[in-house]
């Protein structure tokens, strides 16, 4: 019983981080309707970033966050800018996709160049201590990508809920042509959105990095995951990703534990290709119509 | 006619191959062979060996991936799979050229069942799923490491010999890579130029369209799939052998499914020659630098591929291949617009009397949420005869013409159609109306885009007879009958909203359709074009070909219906010739409104 609890508990601390990495994909993928294969890169270079302030700057991982996620922001909001703006005329998802894939392939091999194809290491910082829950014992760091994961959810809920900023994208999201009459700069909307998304990753790689190795493939595996996620959630539903997050998290960490630990992705991606294949709106989704369906 | 004003742009089509190009083409590939050999460097043959394997690989994808614009990123799991097939028989004691057919076969199989499900999906979400099966293959792969040896790499018996595949010489591997490409070119060649390759590019630009043309769009997308996969399969077993050595990882690679498309794209989507001049380009750029700089170039050669992948997109978006017709078009200069004449249309002395049923619908209902957009909608179409359907906005007709054209499954009721040998039929699918006879346009006129007027109304005249010559006869006069031919050679998207409208009716024609099903034929067109129209349908009907017309320009409705009927909140509310559906009070006032109607009743 004991076992099984853990293997419950550690599903869950997984689901945490599977959410706290697909919130901004989510975010960019429901407003921006673009689905950014570069995202896992952003991963990627904000645990760079991170490792570099912790062991350059001596700072602690948390610290890390006021540099990490500025930057993302900045680079989120002028990949909108530069690479996804010029193409949203066009209305075409192959050139799309090609554009984040090219970006994603840029800052791989960047990282490549720049750092090598070691692993880097950013010191745990006191987060990998264990914590004692009842009759399970997670990391702490576990426990702060959770609640941070949980923190988030909440917090981007509420800006784009209460805020007129919010209620502005929320509205570009919904119809961008009667938005842009309502006088909404719809392209700095999509700027910003992409800036907030892309922070949501840098808050997410600052938490990560000091728990799992950052090479320049780290976000190939998070991102994969983080597509499940989204189109489990119900593509573009910022909760629905996060309870699609759990449920990865934990079938993820079923599968480890009773059938073998190298069937886990096949699980996953399983769940996944029979979503998209059954019910492509998601679980808790609506439809949301990324391609033109004609007629 | 004050129709499209823009100069006849050269065919894309390849059957009329310039001479030029094809000694510029004759020319490279000479070159794949000479230089090598002229060389004799081993490192200079390595590079053009790769160029060869990665331009056949990304001319396979181009097949899927250009020509009918699903955008694998998972080729990886045929090229794996290429390589596992070859590698495994020879642990067998069996040639690799046995395991090159047996991968093949086996990349059909796989291809078709993967390929199947995820058609249904749409941009990105294919692109994802591909992904995703990419990822099942090479855990598959690392798990089952009693068959491939798991993470650990499977090397290749050194057995030297044309058997095995593996030669002490320089030469022969760069035979078997170019004689691979050629191999691949030709088939993609041959696609893109017959009746496969139009209902690709045609299901690619217009799904919708090219299902109402007669086009079976999944099994083409997945005879696409399956060649595809057979011929990325057959590199990929040549490839293991030259490599020697076969892991996971390397095999079901992400990385070098991205790559194969991106040549693909860097090169020219959907163009048969555009992936090679991608591989032609990039992999030598990236071998010498990897060849010069070792391992101080760790990522170089990705970023180079990024890089210019990036700048592609943005500044080339139909690639290299984009930018060598551009100057081609520069070159050939002078071939401005051609005085657009265009011949009256021809009518039959007389007009055959009209005969029996040749429609029958009874019963329609169609329910969109708690919304009747149709109720017991029932008529027959007879033969020869022009029947006018007209109601306010929003009274359900088009939703008529999508059941009585296998768009949309009607909730209850039928839709008979009589074939020429007289039994009735009730078709299911657009594609069994358009084996009946029954042809479509659309309210919003759907053109394949990149395809250029003629290849348009050939994917039409395909539907009859599948050798190109006689569909492009087809076309041709089909063009000259709807007044198009100036235009024969533009891209269909430079013409105007007039010029479309009768894009459309001209691709239905080329079906040679019995009954004809037009949406909105003359809306947004102006007078003249209206009068040609109207004298246009009357001359199809004096053909013998029946016609249902959707219709707000009255002008129309009145010269052209035997019958008409109106349709209201998606009930018949009146029919009968067009004088007395007219006068009809129900009708004035379903289209004025009950005031308009009392105040002048």
């Amino acid at each position: 019983m004991d076992v099984f609890l853990q293997v419950l508990a550690n599903g869950v601390m997984l689901g945490g981080l599977f959410a706290i990495v697909s919130v901004g994909l989510t975010l960019i993928f429901g407003i921006v309707k673009v689905v950014n294969f570069a995202h896992g890169e952003f991963l990627m270079v904000g645990m760079y970033l991170t490792y570099l302030a912790v062991t350059g700057l001596g700072l602690h991982p948390f610290a890390a966050l006021i540099i990490v996620v500025p930057i993302l922001f900045l680079l989120g909001a002028l990949t909108q800018r530069f690479l996804i703006q010029p193409l949203l005329a066009a209305g075409d998802h192959h050139i799309q996709i090609f554009a984040t894939v090219g970006l994603s392939t840029v800052l791989i091999n960047l990282a490549l160049l720049v750092f090598g194809a070691d692993i880097a290491n950013t010191p745990p910082s006191g987060l990998r201590q264990p914590v004692q829950i009842g009759p399970v014992r997670v990391l702490l760091g576990q426990v702060v990508i959770l609640g941070a994961a949980i923190v988030l959810v909440a917090a981007l809920q509420t800006f784009l809920a209460r805020t007129r900023t919010g209620r502005a994208i929320r509205a570009v999201a919904q119809n961008r042509a009667a938005a842009e009459l309502m006088g909404i700069d719809v392209n700095r909307i999509y700027a910003l959105t992409f800036g907030i998304g892309a922070a949501c990753v840098g808050v997410a790689a600052a938490l990560i990095a000091p728990l799992y190795p950052t090479s320049p493939n780290s976000g190939t595996y998070f991102v994969l995951i983080a597509f499940v996620v989204v189109v489990l959630g119900g593509l573009g539903s910022i909760r629905g990703a996060f309870v699609g997050a759990i449920l990865i998290g934990l079938i993820d960490s079923v599968t480890g534990f009773y059938v073998g630990a190298d069937m886990r992705e096949v699980a996953v991606f399983g769940v996944f290709l029979a979503i998209l294949i059954l019910k492509p709106s998601g679980l808790f989704g609506r439809q949301l119509r990324l391609s033109h369906v004609s007629l | 006619m004050t129709d499209i004003p823009i100069p006849a742009a050269p065919s894309a089509g390849l059957s009329v191959f310039p001479r030029r190009a094809a000694a510029a083409l004759a020319l490279v590939l000479a070159s794949l062979v000479a230089v090598p050999v002229a060389v004799g460097n081993p490192f200079i043959y390595h590079v053009f060996i790769t160029i060869c394997v990665f331009a056949a690989l990304s001319t396979a994808w181009n097949i899927v991936g250009g020509y009918a614009g699903q955008l694998s990123l998972g080729h990886g799991i045929f090229y794996g799979l290429g390589a596992y097939c070859g590698m495994l028989l020879v642990g067998a004691g069996t040639s690799p050229w046995i395991g090159m057919v047996a991968g093949a076969a086996l990349a059909v199989l796989v291809a078709l069942a993967i390929s199947y499900p995820c058609f249904r999906l749409h941009g990105p979400f294919f692109s994802l799923a591909t992904i995703a099966f990419l990822e099942v293959f090479r855990v598959l792969a690392l798990h089952f490491r009693d068959l491939t040896g798991g993470a650990t790499a499977l090397m290749i018996p050194l057995k030297f010999g044309s058997t095995w595949m593996v030669f002490r010489d320089r030469w022969p591997p760069l035979a078997i890579a170019f004689g691979l490409l050629l191999l691949t070119l030709a088939v993609a060649w041959w696609m893109r130029s017959h009746r496969i390759g139009f209902y690709l590019v045609a299901t690619r630009e217009r799904e919708s369209a090219a299902r109402a043309a007669g086009v079976r769009t999944v099994r083409a997308r997945l005879i696409a799939v399956a060649v595809s996969g057979a011929l990325t399969a057959m590199v990929g077993t040549f490839h293991a052998m030259y490599l020697t050595f076969i892991e996971p990882a390397a095999m079901f690679s992400l990385t070098l499914s991205i790559q194969i498309a991106m040549f693909a794209l860097i090169g020219g989507l959907g163009t048969v020659f555009g992936p090679l001049l991608g591989a032609l380009l990039l992999v030598p750029i990236t071998e010498l630098a990897r060849g010069w700089l070792g391992a101080k170039a760790l990522g170089l050669h990705g970023l180079v591929y990024g890089v210019v992948l990036v700048l592609v997109v943005l500044f080339l978006p139909n690639g290299l291949m984009g930018l060598v017709s551009r100057f081609a078009r520069a070159g050939a200069g002078g071939r401005g617009a051609q005085a657009a004449s265009v011949p009256a249309v021809l009518r039959a002395p007389e007009r055959p009397a009209v005969g029996a049923d040749l429609v029958r619908v009874e019963g329609l209902q169609k329910r969109f949420g708690g919304l009747h957009v149709t109720n017991d909608v029932g008529f027959t179409l007879r033969e020869g005869e022009i029947l006018g359907l007209i109601g306010p906005n929003g009274a359900g007709k088009t939703t008529v013409f999508n059941m009585i054209s296998g768009f949309l499954k009607p909730d209850a009721g039928t839709v008979s159609v009589r074939a020429p040998d007289g039994t009735w039929h009730r078709p299911a699918r657009p594609s069994d109306f358009a084996t009946l006879g029954v042809g479509r346009t659309f309210q919003i006129v759907q053109p394949f885009a990149a395809m250029t007027v003629e290849e348009n109304i050939m994917v039409g005249a395909f539907h009859r007879r599948s050798d190109v010559r006689e569909a492009r006869a087809v076309a041709r006069e089909t063009a000259e009958r709807m007044g198009l031919a100036p235009w024969l050679g533009s891209e269909a998207r430079g013409l105007t909203i007039g010029g479309l409208k009768r894009l459309e009716v001209a691709r239905v024609m080329a079906m040679r359709p019995r009954v004809l099903l037009l949406d909105e034929v003359m809306a947004g067109i102006n007078q003249t074009d209206v009068r040609r129209a109207i004298d246009l349908m009357l001359s199809i009907r004096d053909t013998g070909v029946s016609i249902i017309a959707i219709e707000h320009v009255m002008q129309a409705v009145m010269a052209l219906s035997d019958r008409v009927i109106v349709l209201s909140s998606g009930q018949i509310i009146a029919q009968g010739s067009p004088q007395d559906v007219v006068r009809d009070p129900a009708v004035i006032e379903a289209y004025l409104g009950k005031e308009f109607a009392h105040a002048h009743a």
